[in-house]
This record gives C-alpha cells, sequence and structure tokens, in this order.
C-alpha cells in the first residue's frame, strides 16, 4: 500500500466507523427486531414474517402511506413550481434588492420543523380566525379542524420551508446557463418565453434531478412538522407514515411491529427515489 | 511529505479525543453516583410540568441541608410524550434514580427495577388505599405523588350571573337545565360558549372517559388493570354528556387544544366550563389571583344514577425508586422521598407551595389554600370519587384508539355505536 492509498482509507476511517455504529450497525439490528414482536424491553419471541403479514390489514397504516403520497405528490410540484418562480425571479436584473430575496425566500429553511409547525399552528388557529372575525369570510374558519384543511395546512407548512432552500438549487444551474446561447437566441429573434423554454429549461434539467430527489425524500419522511402542526389529528387522518411508525413503536410499545413498517417504508422510499432519478437523468440534456 | 503525516494525525488525534470524550462523559452521567468526593448523585425524572418550579425550590432547599446529595432533575411533558422518554433512558441506559409511574401497567414495565417501598416511612402514612395503584401482588412500588381530581370544572361566576346556583345542581337534568340557561344568556354574559372541551388533547378524552368507564371496572383499580375488554355500560350517559357539550361547545372543537381552552378561553371569563382537574390551578393563579378563590368551583358527573354525582379523584402518579442503583443512591432516594412527605418542612411545601392535595396522613388539612382542591379531597374522603380508570387503559389505547375514534364521533364522521364498538375492539386488541 502506497502512501496516497493509506491516507485515503486514514481519512474515511472516522467517517466509516461512524456510519458503522450508528447506521449499519443500527439498521441490521432493526431487519432482526422486525422478525420479533419485541416490545421495546425484551424480544419475547421470534415470529417469522407475521409482522409483515399483519402490515396489510393495518387500515390506519396504509391510510397514513396514501396520506404520504399524496402530500408528498403535491409539495413537490408546488416546491418545485415555487422554487423555480423564485429562482427566476431572484436571477433578473435587480441589483441588490434580489440578495434581499435571496435571503427573505431562503430565510424559512433556516428554522426547525418543530418551532415552524407551532408558527404555522398559531397562524392556522389565530390569525386565520382573526381575519374570519374581521372580514366574515368563512374560508379562513376552522383550519386544521378537518382533514382538507390538515393537509393543506401541512402541504402550506412544507411548501414555506422548502422552496427556499430548492430556489438556491435553481439558481447556481440557471447562473452557469452560458451568456452566449441566451444571446444567440435573442439574435434569432426568440422573446423572453422562447428563451426560457426552449435554451434555459433543457439545461437546467440536471437541477430537477437534484430538487426533485431531495423535496421527494424529504417531503416522505415528514415527522416533526406533522407532529407540531396537527399531531395527526382530526381522528388521525392527517397522520402520516413515519409518525404511524413512531406511535406504533413508543406509544403503543410494539417496537417489532414499527420496525417492520420502517422497513417497509424504507423499500418504498428507496423504490421511489431510483425510479425518479432513472427517469430525470435520462431527459438530462449535455451541452 | 512530513507535513502532511502532521496534518493527518493531528485530524485523527481530534476526532479520537472527540470520541473519547463523548464516551466518557456519558460514563460518568449514566452510573449518577459519586465520581467526586462522597457526594451522591440522584437522578429525578419528573414528569408534573406544572410543578416543576415548586419540585426545584424544594430540591434546592433539601439540598442545603443534605450537603452530601446533588439532585438532578430532568422533567419531560407538558407537549411531549413523557413515557417514551422515561423508556428512552431506560432502554439507552441513563436510568433515572427516582422517576414517576403512571399506573399499573408503568408499575408491571418497570417491576424489575423498582423498589419495594412497604418499610418507608411515607408509604406507612400514604393515606388508606391510596397505594393501591402501585401495588402488584401484594407489594407496593410506589410512592403517591399527590390526589388529584377533575370533573367539570366551572367559572362559578358565570354561573351566578346567569341565576344558576351551582350547588343546586345535583341531578343530570338540573345540569342540563344551567347548560341551557347559559347558553340562553351568552351575549349577556359576554361569553364565546357555554363549554370549551378541547377534543384535541388525548389526555383530555381520556379522563372524560374514564368518567364512564371507572363504574363498569367497579371502581376498583386492579379490575381495571386485568381487564380484557371495554363494553361501555354507561355508553349511553356517556353519549349524552358528549352531545351535550359538543352542541353547546367553541367550535371548531376537534383543533382545541389545552392552552386555548383553558389559558384563553376558560381563565378569561369566555367558557363557563371545561372538562379539567384541580391541576390547573397553579395556572390560573399565575393568571389571575383571584380567580381560584372566588370563581373556581367543580361539579360532578351523575354515571350510575341520575343523582349520584361523583367525580374522578386519585393518586395519578407515584414516585419509584430504581433499587438497581449503588447502594448509597438507593438510600439517598429514600430519604429524599420521606422527607418531601413527613418532614415539616417538606409537608409545609406541599401544601402551600406546590398547591398539592397531600396523599399522606399528617397534613394540615385546612392549609388547602384553594376551594377546589379543598373540594377535591372532600369528594375522597366522602367516598364520592372514582378512579383512575383511564391509568389503567392499554399502552397508546388513548392516543391512538380512543381519540381518534371519538374525535370521528364529534366530527360526525360515525354514529356512536360505531365509536363504541371500535374503541372497544381496540381495547380488547391491545391489552
Amino acid at each position: 500500500m502506497n502512501f496516497k492509498k493509506r491516507t485515503y482509507w486514514l481519512f474515511l476511517l472516522p467517517t466509516l466507523f461512524a456510519l458503522l455504529v450508528v447506521l449499519i450497525i443500527p439498521f441490521f439490528q432493526g431487519v432482526y427486531y422486525s422478525f420479533t414482536s419485541y416490545d421495546g424491553f425484551q424480544v419475547s419471541s421470534f415470529i417469522g414474517l407475521e409482522n409483515y403479514k399483519n402490515l396489510f390489514s393495518d387500515e390506519q397504516f396504509l391510510y397514513s402511506l396514501g396520506f404520504t403520497a399524496a402530500f408528498s405528490v403535491v409539495s413537490v410540484i408546488g416546491i418545485n413550481v415555487l422554487g423555480l418562480s423564485f429562482a427566476l425571479l431572484v436571477t433578473q436584473k435587480l441589483g441588490k434588492v434580489s440578495t434581499l430575496f435571496r435571503t427573505i425566500y431562503f430565510m424559512p429553511n433556516l428554522i426547525g420543523g418543530i418551532i415552524l409547525g407551532f408558527i404555522w399552528q398559531f397562524v392556522f388557529l389565530k390569525a386565520f380566525t382573526g381575519i374570519a372575525d374581521l372580514t366574515g369570510i368563512e374560508f379562513f374558519r376552522g383550519w386544521l379542524s378537518d382533514t382538507q384543511t390538515g393537509f393543506w395546512g401541512l402541504v402550506i407548512l412544507f411548501v414555506w420551508q422548502m422552496s427556499g432552500y430548492i430556489m438556491v438549487i435553481y439558481i447556481s444551474f440557471l447562473n452557469n446557463v452560458p451568456k452566449e446561447l441566451l444571446e444567440a437566441a435573442t439574435i434569432d429573434g426568440a422573446n423572453r418565453w422562447q428563451n426560457f423554454w426552449k435554451v434555459k429549461f433543457p439545461l437546467i434539467i440536471p437541477a430537477f434531478t437534484v430538487s426533485l430527489f431531495l423535496t421527494l425524500s424529504n417531503a416522505f419522511k415528514v415527522y416533526d412538522q406533522n407532529m407540531a402542526l396537527t399531531s395527526g389529528g382530526p381522528f388521525g387522518s392527517t397522520e402520516m407514515a413515519t409518525m404511524n411508525i413512531y406511535d406504533t413503536a413508543f406509544k403503543v410499545q410494539e417496537m417489532g411491529y414499527a420496525q417492520a413498517k420502517a422497513i417497509v417504508f424504507l423499500i418504498i422510499i428507496t423504490l421511489i427515489s431510483v425510479i425518479q432519478l432513472q427517469i430525470t437523468r435520462r431527459k438530462e440534456t449535455e451541452l | 511529505m512530513k507535513f502532511r503525516l502532521f496534518i493527518i494525525s493531528l485530524i485523527m488525534l481530534v476526532s479520537m479525543s472527540l470520541m473519547v470524550a463523548c464516551g466518557s462523559n456519558d460514563s460518568a452521567n449514566s452510573d449518577g453516583s459519586a465520581d467526586n468526593g462522597d457526594e451522591v448523585v440522584v437522578d429525578v425524572f419528573n414528569i408534573k410540568v406544572e410543578t416543576t418550579e415548586q419540585l426545584n425550590n424544594l430540591i434546592e432547599i433539601y439540598e442545603s441541608e443534605n450537603e452530601n446529595v446533588k439532585i438532578n432533575v430532568t422533567t419531560v411533558g407538558g407537549g411531549q410524550d413523557a413515557p417514551s422518554a422515561l423508556q428512552a433512558k431506560f432502554s439507552s441506559g441513563e436510568e433515572p434514580s427516582i422517576f414517576l409511574l403512571g399506573g399499573l401497567s408503568d408499575v408491571e414495565k418497570y417491576k424489575d427495577y423498582l423498589l419495594d417501598v412497604s418499610d418507608m416511612e411515607s408509604a406507612k402514612t400514604a393515606i388508606d388505599g391510596t397505594l393501591q395503584g402501585a401495588t402488584i401482588d401484594g407489594t407496593p412500588y410506589g410512592i403517591p405523588l399527590n390526589i388529584e381530581g377533575y370533573g367539570w370544572m366551572i367559572n362559578k361566576a358565570i354561573f351566578e350571573q346567569a341565576g344558576v346556583d351551582p350547588a343546586s345542581i345535583d341531578s343530570y337534568d338540573k345540569f342540563v337545565e344551567a347548560v341551557e340557561t347559559i347558553d340562553s344568556q351568552k351575549e349577556e354574559l359576554g361569553i364565546d360558549s357555554v363549554f370549551a372541551f378541547s377534543a384535541k388533547e388525548d389526555w383530555v378524552v381520556s379522563q372524560y372517559s374514564s368518567q364512564f368507564t371507572a363504574p363498569e371496572f367497579d371502581n376498583d383499580i386492579k379490575t381495571a388493570f386485568e381487564a380484557e375488554e371495554l363494553n361501555f355500560e354507561y355508553g349511553d350517559r356517556m353519549k349524552e354528556y358528549t352531545d351535550l357539550f359538543n352542541q353547546y361547545n367553541y367550535q371548531p372543537i376537534l383543533s382545541l387544544d389545552y392552552s386555548t381552552s383553558v389559558e384563553e378561553l376558560f381563565a378569561n371569563d369566555r367558557a363557563a366550563i371545561i372538562h379539567q382537574g384541580n391541576w390547573i390551578v397553579p395556572t390560573l393563579n399565575s393568571m389571575d389571583e383571584s380567580f381560584v378563590s372566588e370563581k373556581l368551583g367543580i361539579l360532578p358527573f351523575f354515571v350510575t344514577s341520575d343523582t349520584e354525582g361523583k367525580i374522578v379523584a386519585g393518586p395519578s402518579w407515584y414516585w419509584g425508586i430504581n433499587k438497581e442503583q449503588d447502594e448509597a443512591v438507593v438510600e439517598e432516594s429514600k430519604k429524599f422521598i420521606d422527607w418531601m412527605y413527613t418532614s415539616e418542612k417538606g409537608k409545609e411545601l406541599i401544601v402551600q407551595d406546590f398547591k398539592y392535595v397531600p396523599a399522606h396522613e399528617g397534613y394540615d388539612t385546612d392549609a388547602i389554600s384553594d376551594p377546589v382542591s379543598a373540594e377535591v379531597y372532600e369528594y375522597l374522603l366522602n367516598g364520592n370519587s372514582k378512579i383512575w380508570a383511564n391509568n389503567q387503559y392499554p399502552d397508546g389505547f388513548f392516543s391512538e384508539a380512543l381519540l381518534p375514534e371519538f374525535q370521528k364521533y364529534l366530527g360526525e364522521q360515525q354514529s356512536w355505536e360505531e365509536f363504541e364498538q371500535a374503541a372497544s375492539e381496540a381495547f380488547t386488541e391491545m391489552r
């Protein structure tokens, strides 16, 4: 082993060690627990695939998966549309103002999920009711007290939080579009609209690969926002998969069963992410 | 080359020392005992958020009297999930020396760790029957924290303004009548609604259900704990009460949380009735000193008969002592709990500072400062109380089954029969 190789592994070692301890070992432990009836204290028996079989008749779990999927689709579209719009807006030549807007749009992303949840809970419950009292518009009344408003409340919160982050990614790709291409297009008579769709858009497809991946996997894994905003209520109808798993583990104390749910959930996320990466990769344009 | 080697070894050194630092820190915490000198460290796991300050104050006094003891408190609760946090502490090996137990299921779960408290002074002075909630096979494993009672907490001033004497409500019909009278004068009284039942909180719904399930379990903690099924024997009355408050409640009821219900509506005279217990007294006191002494009252539920009113009252929490700790820590833990409930200073603090209703004998009952706590105490002594049946429900039942099903009924997503059936099935399944 030469020096280069040795230093390579030396540098890798601390990270590998950390990954092994906090990720890889617990993962295999988790797989093992999912085959047992484990209550958090002791493994009482090895029950094979029993936990996995029960999953398919667990209505609340299946419902929460469906709810999570619906939430993810809507918020991924929302975040990317909004993020791209923000990015286009702040890459216009506006001078100092654009820096200010960049900062403002990015700011929600700096606040933790729990805090965000409580802020928006206040907005939906108190501010919205105040608006309804003042204006008499019924639309603002009773937010978070039924499934629809709970769902849209979560979507609004998450879009608000994530679009600034995604904006940054789009900005960097938009700035990398070669000026001469745009100039050439303009000389050929393309208007701004055509400039965007025919020149910029194909060139920032790689940004979609990254952004979709990030938003999709994050949307599926949302927990703290869900917990703080609705905590699954009313009647468990806004409970996302992660919350269902957590509650099974720590409230009902069925760790083994919760592990089985978590592993199924992991497989689902992995599959979706891989498929998504494959599809968007194929669409990327080489300069 | 030399320089690169130097940098590499520096990085390795830093990362190694970081790991070691974290590791050694943890171990010092977890064994919880004397590392420096003769000091004994006792870790207390507290769930009663409302009285955190009072507990810290009491500990400060205790520490100043006992120089060799250091007591650390971890408080988890309120909006957080306290039982999970306790379990997480145990599974991570950072077991506390003293911790709070909710019901027999907690006792059973932590039984291997729990000390038999029967020879402790504070167990001997506990009021007859209060140890029952932490007793398995005749061995008591916990010291009752206090007595807590709940029912309909009312704003007497609003009742009187509406021309209703709270003391005259001695039957279910009169209660309904009172509610309707108040509702008819909503405008003049300046209230938003008669009730402010917070149906968003799982524990409020769970406690409410206990008013009806306690008699079904013969008012016996052991029966409740061992019950394999929940049949809603008094389901009809529960439906009547539920429909009543849902009709006259602050809407939307499903997103009404504890703080809006208690601190915003009830404390500001905007609602007349809530379903709560005497633990709201410190909160109300901190907002308006006169509210509790002048306006706060408690009304019972008429469940088993139309005229026999009862509230739920009893010890809700028990201090359990971890016997797996070092002997010195266990000794100091015992001494601390005994001091809290049997010494003169401790007694004084419990009643006057914590404003607890004591679960032990030898207290000056006149010292119970607020009328509601005194009333709760009276209900208990006169046998007009029910057990905390909800603490004996199966793990997770109240948050994962009872609450969603009950909310579905309130939100008109299902009928009462469907609610009863779904809740019963979940009860049997989760037991």
